[in-house]
């Protein structure tokens, strides 16, 4: 255990970011909490729900992920070492589901996992959830982290934080000078905001029974034609969710060959699935709605004993048509 | 837009007609859909076409194409008759109301029925539910628009907000949705035929005065110009000799492509300026390389009126330059010079001899979201909404049209109208959509939508090829079979050069906008 002064936090990340790519929560001109490379915004000392959760780090938006020309691959990317400073808990859970796909069946993502092991995490628990559309409890997590597999955890107590090492790497991070020995107190608060916290820690059922209803099978597909009509098919639920791994590759000319480029992709647009003969499996915005929340709500709660969902709500923040994860939970539930 | 983008948020009652605005305005849409589903709000989707939209409506009208005039009147005319008009708004800020009363009697349900293909129930319901809300929007774009009868339909919706009162409130006007997100700064900078910047008339004394002491020249001509359609026209009759064409692809989105293509050919002299080799650059005899919107600094107006900054994000190409440096390097070398040294220096002399924009300054922008016009001086608000105290000219006038047919009726020969549009993935002619792969992978080409009943007589099948032929050109294109379209009716876009719609479209012009009637034309189909 070591304690990290309020006050020092923006010097630590300007040390680490020496060695390091440190990225943390920044405030934007426009007003947008990002979590973005330090020095690109402003740091504020506001540990929010950022946009964008750490999948940006690990997985960005868009990645050049080798090149080519006649004789054969050219280059493959470099990864820096990076540190993520101030993450939720429900980020770092979306982080482990993520490694799960990510060397599934032993194929490893080569990309990803250079990255991964290229990086170290700092979470901030969260004294009480930090926006309405927060449902990490009901999702199967919690305020703070327990069993999930961490690197670093720190517990605000007023003036300081309360800083865990999870791991070998946590502890490198808590050798840095900026951190200091606990006071003889410390030890006792970390035990009453705990129980604080897990006071708050309660889950309500909804989600639950949502995927109870969907196990059973009683949600057909008039449910999400339904629903389907207000999806103006912009991805953004896609997009914004830290546990959507799905990608495109795309090649593109540069000045010695080929560039191959990787970017999101979204289950909810129609050329997802579209086979080269035209058909598609998925052929209405319904199936395909229906397709996304399955998968998540569903199978892999069949699959791994766990939802798809960390229940951050950044879909429910994104969606302009009001069709976020809570929103279509609270569709199922309302189903007879 | 009369109204802003963000009232849309408050309204009671959407009348969206001519518009496909989850396509088109997505981010408009979920606004509209927003307000149903949370606020209880009421939407009338006129549309002959299921649009998404319809599928969330009080009252879909699925008139037939063409007849927009005559469904209005429908509407005006029960209002009228169930006296919910808004007798208070018209005495005070109308004139010649008895006009339009003597035209409308004769559009009675069972007319509007015969003419337009809507029964008089739902007619009733979408009049009631338009008229009796108080706060009410009408949102249009180019379903009204593209028609011979565009400025009568324009003409008729403002009849129909004038007779309820529905105009000059927040979240109650009259709301044409722009297409491109500059159409209406152009506009307003006075990229049309007969006006200066902030629609000051050509052919007005004063404003003449004014610019020529502005540019310190004499002589500027007092005559209206010609439309991009009539200049076009022109070209094949060897009238126009040289065009200088900016960001434009008439080559593939002019109607009648054939007739389109003859004309460029003729030109003595073609200058295209754009970002990427585009159709009509083919017969450039000089391409000048422009910059993308993320390579120069500027601004842009919405279409909400909002004139916004736009500022460079990345480094430009090469031997590219921004349009307005082109402009002025060609304007010094013809003879009168041009040296503006920044786009703010011409957002200055826009502020200078532009009322409307005059307080839309630079410092201004910087610091804000950016301002809708009207914004009078520098302490000006802005002006989210229109015609809060008056029109522009005083009192509104209603100007009462009649119905006319389109300018071309299915017949034996060709027996189904085609009516064309636009796909949400897919940008105009597709010069930039179709380079970015994931929005060429959601929509990658150019497919004919039917009536499964058309499908099933013409023996054909998703995805079967047909031979579409009007008496302009011929065309071979996949179809989609989709009861979204009315029996009758065929869908096509202009957004593949391989397989351009425009090919088959008819150049008949609106009289007074001269806009072209992309909207419908008669066509022949058999299966190839």
């Amino acid at each position: 255990m070591k304690i990290l002064p309020k006050d020092k936090v923006e010097s630590l990340l300007m040390e680490m970011n020496k060695e390091a790519k440190v990225y943390c929560p920044q405030r934007t001109e426009s007003g947008d909490l990002l979590l973005m490379p330090f020095g690109d915004g402003t740091y504020t000392d506001e540990m929010g729900k950022t946009v964008l959760s750490a999948k940006v780090v690990l997985f960005p938006q868009t990645e050049d992920i080798l090149s080519f020309a006649g004789e054969g691959i050219l280059k493959t990317t470099e990864h820096e070492a990076t540190v993520v400073f101030g993450i939720r808990p429900c980020d770092m859970r979306a982080i482990v589901f993520t490694d799960r796909f990510m060397s599934r069946d032993n194929l490893i993502d080569p990309n990803y996992s250079a990255r991964r092991h290229a990086s170290a995490y700092v979470v901030v628990a969260c004294t009480e959830p930090p926006s309405e559309t927060c449902f990490c409890r009901e999702a199967g997590g919690g305020l703070f982290l327990t069993d999930t597999p961490h690197d670093v955890q720190l517990f605000d107590a007023g003036d300081h934080f309360i800083a865990l090492a999870g791991n070998e790497k946590g502890k490198a991070i808590l050798e840095n000078d900026y951190f200091d020995p606990p006071a003889e107190n410390d030890k006792k608060m970390l035990e009453g905001i705990r129980e604080k916290i897990s006071q708050r820690s309660k889950a309500e059922d909804w989600v639950q029974s949502a995927v109870v209803k969907l196990r059973g099978n009683k949600v057909d597909d008039s449910f999400w034609d339904r629903l389907a009509q207000r999806c103006i098919k912009c991805g953004g639920c896609v997009y914004v969710c830290p546990t959507c791994t799905c990608f495109n590759v795309s090649d593109y000319p540069d000045e010695s060959g080929y560039v191959r480029c990787r970017s999101w992709d979204a289950c909810l647009f129609s050329g997802f699935t579209r086979e080269t003969s035209g058909h598609n499996p998925r052929a209405t915005q319904g199936a395909r709605l229906a397709r996304r929340h399955e998968h998540k709500l569903k199978f892999d709660m069949m699959n791994y004993h766990e939802i798809g969902c960390v229940g951050c709500g950044r879909c429910s923040d994104a969606c302009p048509v009001g069709l976020g994860a809570i929103e279509i939970i609270h569709e199922i539930n309302r189903l007879q | 837009m009369t109204n802003s983008i963000g009232e849309t948020d408050e309204a009671e009652a959407f009348f969206v007609i001519g518009s496909n605005t989850t396509e088109q305005h997505p981010l408009i849409a979920a606004r509209i859909i927003e307000a149903v589903r949370r606020k209880k709000a009421r939407l009338v989707v006129a549309d002959p076409r299921r649009i998404q939209l319809a599928k969330l409506a009080a009252v879909h009208l699925r008139h037939r194409v063409g007849t927009d005039v005559a469904l209005l009147n429908g509407m005006m005319h029960i209002i009228l008759e169930r006296g919910w008009e808004n007798d208070a708004f018209i005495r005070k800020r109308t004139e010649n109301v008895q006009a339009l009363k003597d035209v409308v009697v004769a559009y009675s349900p069972g007319r509007v029925a015969e003419l337009c293909g809507v029964d008089e129930e739902p007619l009733r319901e979408a009049a009631e539910i338009y008229a009796k809300s108080d706060r009410a929007m009408i949102l249009y774009a180019m379903g009204i628009t593209q028609h011979i009868t565009g400025t009568d339909n324009v003409k008729s919706l403002a009849n129909l907000a004038m007779l309820t009162g529905h105009v000059g409130l927040p979240s109650t006007g009259v709301n044409p949705l722009r297409g491109q997100n500059n159409v209406q700064g152009a506009c307003d900078m006075g990229a049309l035929p007969n006006v200066y910047t902030g629609y000051q008339r050509v052919d007005d004394d004063d404003v003449v005065r004014k610019f020529e002491e502005a540019w310190k020249v004499t002589g500027l001509d007092r005559n209206a110009g010609l439309t991009v359609t009539e200049m076009v026209h022109e070209a094949e009759t060897g009238e126009v000799k040289g065009l200088y064409i900016l960001g434009e692809n008439p080559a593939v989105s002019d109607p009648d492509a054939r007739r389109t293509a003859r004309s460029l050919k003729k030109l003595e002299f073609l200058v295209v300026q754009d970002i990427f080799m585009t159709e009509t650059a083919r017969y450039a005899h000089v391409i000048l390389p422009a910059l993308s919107f993320a390579e120069k600094s500027g601004t842009y107006t919405n279409t909400e009126r909002r004139v916004q900054l736009s500022r460079q994000a990345m480094g430009s190409i090469k031997g590219c330059m921004p349009e307005w440096k082109i402009i002025c390097e060609i304007s010094s070398r013809a003879g009168y010079r041009m040296s503006y040294e920044s786009p703010e220096e011409i957002l200055n002399e826009i502020n200078a001899v532009t009322p409307s924009y005059a307080g839309i300054t630079q410092d201004r922008l910087e610091t804000s979201w950016g301002l809708a016009w009207p914004c009078l001086h520098e302490d000006h608000p802005g002006t989210p909404f229109l015609h809060k105290e008056g029109f522009a000219r005083g009192l509104g006038h209603f100007d009462p049209r009649e119905y006319m047919p389109p300018a071309e009726a299915p017949d034996e020969e060709y027996p189904f109208l085609l009516t064309t549009g636009r796909v949400g993935p897919q940008f105009h002619t597709g010069t930039m959509t179709r380079k970015v792969p994931l929005l060429e992978r959601e929509a990658p080409k150019s497919l004919l939508e039917m009536n499964p009943n058309d499908a099933r007589r013409l023996r054909v099948k998703e995805g079967n090829t047909v031979a579409v032929e009007s008496r302009r050109g011929e065309l071979t294109l996949p179809v989609h079979v989709t009861p979204d379209v009315p029996e009758g009716s065929v869908f096509g876009t202009f957004h593949f050069s391989e397989g351009n719609i425009n090919e088959l479209t008819i150049c008949a012009l609106d009289p007074v906008a001269k806009i072209p009637e992309y909207k419908s034309c008669a066509v022949s189909i058999r299966r190839v």
